[in-house]
C-alpha cells in the first residue's frame, strides 16, 4: 500500500448541457456545492482543492486553474490545478489521492469544469495547435482525424463491423436516458440509427461521437480517519495508475492502448488486482468515441485483444451483463464537457459502489470499479480502482460516527422526479439564447504564432525541397526516423546518423473525411492517411492520398510521394503534394540498396 | 542551415457569456441604473458585481443588495499608451473604485482627478446595452 489510505466520501455534478448560462465559476460552485451538501459538509472542513479543466482555449480564459478557484472552494486554501487533456478528469482524482495519502491534506475537494460553448466557431480550433504545427497543421488537419483514423487501424487489425462498436453508442445512450444530468439519453435509439447518421471522417458516424458539452463535477476525498467520520460508506480509492505512450501519435500502435494497459497494471498492483476480470464489477472506460470504450476495455485487460466489441454486441456490457460498462450512459450519452467527464465517471463508480445510483444501479452489490480516461495528444491513460467496504472497509463493522447522508436532492430542472444523484443547475441555453443573451461579448483570440522548426525538422524540411527523404537512426535501439529526430526519446541519446530513404511507403491507416474542422461539410471527401515509409521504423507520419477513388484505398496498399514541381517547392511538409498508389507493389530489395547512409 | 519562421494562428473567437450573476448585474445596470450585489450575511462580505455564491464558504447567494451609486477610489493609475505601444492624448486614467455597501471594487475610469480615499459617483449612459460601458465613469464629487 502507497502512503495513507484515502476514500470518497461525496460526490455531485451539474447537468451536462450544450450550453450553460452559467460562467465556469458558477459550474463550478454548482457541482462543488453539490458534493458538499450530498457530505452534508461545509466548505471548512475541506483541506485543499484540487481542480481540472481541459484546454484554456475552450473556455478563452488563459488561466483557467486560478480562474475557477473561488467556484471549487479554492480560496486561502492549497490549490493546484491539473491537466493531462482528456485524461485530466481521472488525473485529478489521482491527485486528491496524493494529496490525502501523502499526508498533507484530510480532506480535499476534487472538482472539474469545462465549459466548451464559448470557443467560436467551433470548440474543435482549441485543438488545432495539438497537431505538430510544422509537418501536420500545413495539411489542414481536423481533429476527427486521429479517431477515424486509430478506429479504422483497430477495425483492420481484428476484423471487427461497425455493427458490434455502434451498439456501445446504443448501449451507453441507452443507458443515459437513466441519468437525470443526460445531455443525450435516449431509450429507444438502435444500431440502425447509429449506421444511418452522417459519416463524418470514415468510419466515425455522427452518432459514434459524444457531444459538445458544458458541465462540471466534484468529489470530496478524505483520509481514513477522517472518511470514517464523515459516512458509513466510504469508497476507497484502492489503486492508481497513469501512464503516456509515445508523443508521436502517427508512431503508436494505433489498434492498441498500451498505455492504458500499462497504467491499469500500475492501479491493478496497487489495488492487490490479479484477475481482473474476476476482480472487477463494474468499469467506467473512457467513451468519447465509441469504438474507444471497446479500446479502453481491452487496454484494461477486461476483454482479450479485439474481443470487446463481440462483447459489447452479445450484451456482455450491458447494465445487467456480466460486466456492466458504462452504467452512467458515459461520454456518449451524459455528454462529454471533457475534464468534468472523466470526474464523472469517477462519480459514477462512487454511486454504483455505494448502491446509490438509482434506476441506472447494476444488479447485485458490486464490490470494486475501474475508472479511465484517456488524453493529452490521445496517449495517456489515467486509471483509478475503486472499492466499497472490503479488506479493512466499513461496511458492516458499524463504526459510523453519523447517519448514512442520503444522496437525493431535488433537481430544480424538474427533468426528473427521482433524481439519484446530488445535482443543481446549470441553465440549459438553446442557441439562439445563447446567440442574443444580454451582456456577452465576442472576443477573437487575435494571435499569431512563428514556429522555428529546429535542426532535424530543418534538415527533413531541406530534404523534401529538393525531393529526398531524409531519417536518423539510433544505432542503440536501431531505429530509422521518418521524420528524423535529433535524439531517440526511448534510448535518451543523441541519434547517430543520417539516411536517405526512398520517396515510397505503406498505407498503415486512411480515413474518408467529409467535414472541415469546424464541421462544414467538403465539396470532395479528404483522404488523410498515416504513411509509413520503406525501411523507417514505428509508424509513419501525417499526409493524404490522391489518384485513388476512396473505395479502392486499403491498409497496407503500396505508395508513393507526388512532389511538388521543383519551383513550387518551399520546404514544406507539402512539398508532398500526395501520396497514390504504387504500381507495381514495391520490391523491398531495391528500396533496401537506395537507402545509403549520407549526411545532408 | 536554413532559417525557418513557420507562422500560423489559432483561429478560434470566443463568445463570453455573463453568467447567472453578472446577468444580474448588468439588468439592474441596464434597466434601473443601479448597482446590483449580493451579500453573504455569514461571511459578512458584500459583491459586486453580484454573484451566485460566496467564494469564501461557497453558500449560495441571491443578488439582491443595492450598492453606490457613490464609492470611493482605492486605487488610480493614468494610461499613457494602448496595449500597443502607441501614445494614448489625452491619457487615461483608471480607478478602483468600491462601491458604497461593496466589499470588492470595480475597475473603470475617472472622470477627473481624485486621490486615494477620495469620493466619487457613478456616471451612466443614458442609451444602455447591458454592458460594463453602459458605466461612463466615475466623476469626483
Amino acid at each position: 500500500m502507497t502512503g495513507r489510505r484515502v476514500a470518497v466520501v461525496g460526490a455531485g455534478m451539474t447537468r451536462f448541457v450544450r450550453r450553460a448560462q452559467e460562467t465556469g465559476k458558477e459550474l463550478a460552485f454548482q457541482a462543488s456545492r453539490a458534493a458538499l451538501d450530498a457530505a452534508e459538509m461545509k466548505l471548512g472542513q475541506v483541506d485543499a482543492v484540487c481542480l481540472t479543466s481541459a484546454p484554456d482555449a475552450f473556455d478563452g480564459v488563459h488561466r483557467k486553474g486560478d480562474y475557477l478557484a473561488d467556484g471549487a472552494g479554492g480560496w486561502n486554501k492549497p490549490f493546484i490545478r491539473t491537466y493531462v487533456g482528456g485524461g485530466s478528469g481521472v488525473f485529478t482524482a489521482i491527485q486528491g489521492w496524493y494529496t490525502v495519502a501523502s499526508g498533507q491534506a484530510d480532506v480535499v475537494l476534487c472538482v472539474a469544469e469545462e465549459k466548451m460553448s464559448s470557443c467560436q466557431p467551433h470548440p474543435q480550433g482549441a485543438f488545432l495547435t495539438i497537431f505538430d504545427n510544422i509537418l501536420e497543421r500545413p495539411l489542414g488537419p481536423n481533429l476527427l482525424w486521429i479517431f477515424a483514423l486509430e478506429m479504422n487501424r483497430y477495425m483492420q487489425r481484428y476484423g471487427l463491423e461497425k455493427r458490434d462498436i455502434a451498439a456501445v453508442a446504443v448501449k451507453n445512450k441507452r443507458n443515459a436516458a437513466d441519468h437525470p444530468a443526460a445531455l443525450l439519453g435516449q431509450a429507444d435509439i438502435s444500431v440502425d440509427d447509429v449506421l444511418a447518421s452522417d459519416v463524418l471522417a470514415w468510419p466515425v458516424q455522427r452518432l459514434d461521437v459524444s457531444p459538445i458539452s458544458d458541465g462540471a463535477v466534484a468529489i470530496i476525498m478524505a483520509s481514513e480517519e477522517t472518511a470514517r467520520r464523515l459516512t458509513a460508506a466510504p469508497v476507497w480509492i484502492d489503486g492508481v495508475g497513469w501512464n503516456l505512450d509515445s508523443t508521436y501519435w502517427t508512431n503508436r500502435d494505433l489498434s492498441y492502448p498500451e498505455y492504458v494497459e500499462k497504467a491499469a497494471r500500475m492501479a491493478y498492483g496497487m489495488a492487490g488486482i490479479t484477475e481482473p476480470r474476476k476482480q472487477i464489477h463494474v468499469a467506467e472506460p473512457y467513451d468519447p468515441f465509441d469504438y474507444k470504450e471497446l479500446h479502453h476495455l481491452e487496454g484494461l485487460l477486461l476483454f482479450d485483444k479485439g474481443k470487446a466489441p463481440e462483447a459489447a454486441a452479445a450484451g456482455v456490457t450491458a447494465r445487467d451483463g456480466d460486466l456492466p460498462c458504462c452504467p452512467s450512459g458515459g461520454l456518449l450519452g451524459v455528454g462529454n464537457p471533457i475534464a468534468a467527464a472523466g470526474l464523472m465517471k469517477i462519480a459514477e463508480l462512487f454511486w454504483q459502489l455505494r448502491g446509490e445510483a438509482g434506476a441506472r444501479q447494476v444488479p447485485g452489490t458490486p464490490e470494486r470499479g475501474v475508472a479511465q480516461a484517456w488524453g493529452d495528444l490521445m496517449q495517456v491513460g489515467t486509471v483509478v480502482v475503486m472499492g466499497a467496504g472490503g479488506a479493512g472497509g466499513l461496511r458492516g463493522s458499524g463504526l459510523a460516527a453519523r447517519p448514512h447522508p442520503s444522496p437525493l436532492r431535488p433537481d430544480p430542472s424538474g427533468q426528473s422526479a427521482a433524481p439519484p444523484t446530488s445535482m443543481l443547475g446549470p441553465t440549459s441555453l438553446s442557441d439562439a439564447q445563447f446567440r442574443s443573451v444580454a451582456g456577452a461579448v465576442d472576443t477573437p483570440l487575435d494571435v499569431l504564432y512563428a514556429w522555428d522548426p529546429g535542426d532535424a525538422i530543418g534538415a527533413f524540411l531541406d530534404g523534401l525541397r529538393d525531393g529526398r527523404i531524409l531519417a536518423t537512426t539510433c544505432a542503440s535501439c536501431g531505429r530509422t526516423l521518418v521524420p528524423p529526430r535529433a535524439f531517440c526519446e526511448r534510448c535518451f541519446r543523441s541519434t547517430d546518423a543520417w539516411m536517405e530513404l526512398a520517396a515510397t511507403g505503406t498505407v498503415e491507416t486512411f480515413s474518408i473525411c467529409h467535414v472541415t474542422w469546424d464541421m462544414r461539410p467538403l465539396d470532395e471527401p479528404e483522404l488523410p492517411a498515416v504513411i509509413r515509409i520503406d525501411g523507417s521504423s514505428d509508424g509513419g507520419f501525417l499526409h493524404k492520398l490522391d489518384e485513388v477513388a476512396p473505395d479502392d484505398v486499403r491498409i497496407g496498399m503500396a505508395v508513393e510521394a507526388v512532389w511538388r514541381p521543383l519551383d513550387d517547392r518551399t520546404g514544406s511538409i507539402l512539398d508532398i503534394a500526395y501520396f497514390r498508389p504504387r504500381d507495381p507493389a514495391p520490391d523491398r530489395e531495391l528500396v533496401a540498396a537506395a537507402a545509403g547512409e549520407m549526411t545532408p | 542551415m536554413t532559417v525557418r519562421r513557420i507562422e500560423g494562428e489559432l483561429p478560434v473567437a470566443f463568445r463570453y457569456t455573463p453568467g447567472v450573476g453578472n446577468t444580474a448585474f448588468f439588468e439592474a445596470l441596464r434597466d434601473r441604473g443601479t448597482f446590483l450585489g449580493s451579500r453573504c450575511a455569514d461571511c459578512g462580505v458584500t459583491y459586486l458585481p453580484a454573484r451566485i455564491f460566496c467564494e469564501r464558504c461557497l453558500a449560495g447567494l441571491v443578488p439582491d443588495t443595492e450598492c453606490g451609486p457613490e464609492g470611493t477610489v482605492e486605487s488610480w493609475t493614468v494610461a499613457r499608451q494602448d496595449v500597443d505601444g502607441r501614445p494614448l492624448d489625452p491619457p487615461v486614467t483608471f480607478a478602483l473604485v468600491r462601491l458604497d455597501g461593496a466589499d470588492t471594487v470595480l475597475l473603470h475610469r475617472l472622470l477627473g482627478t481624485a486621490d486615494i480615499g477620495g469620493r466619487v459617483r457613478a456616471v451612466l449612459r443614458p442609451e444602455r446595452t447591458a454592458s460594463i460601458l453602459d458605466l461612463q465613469g466615475f466623476e469626483p464629487v
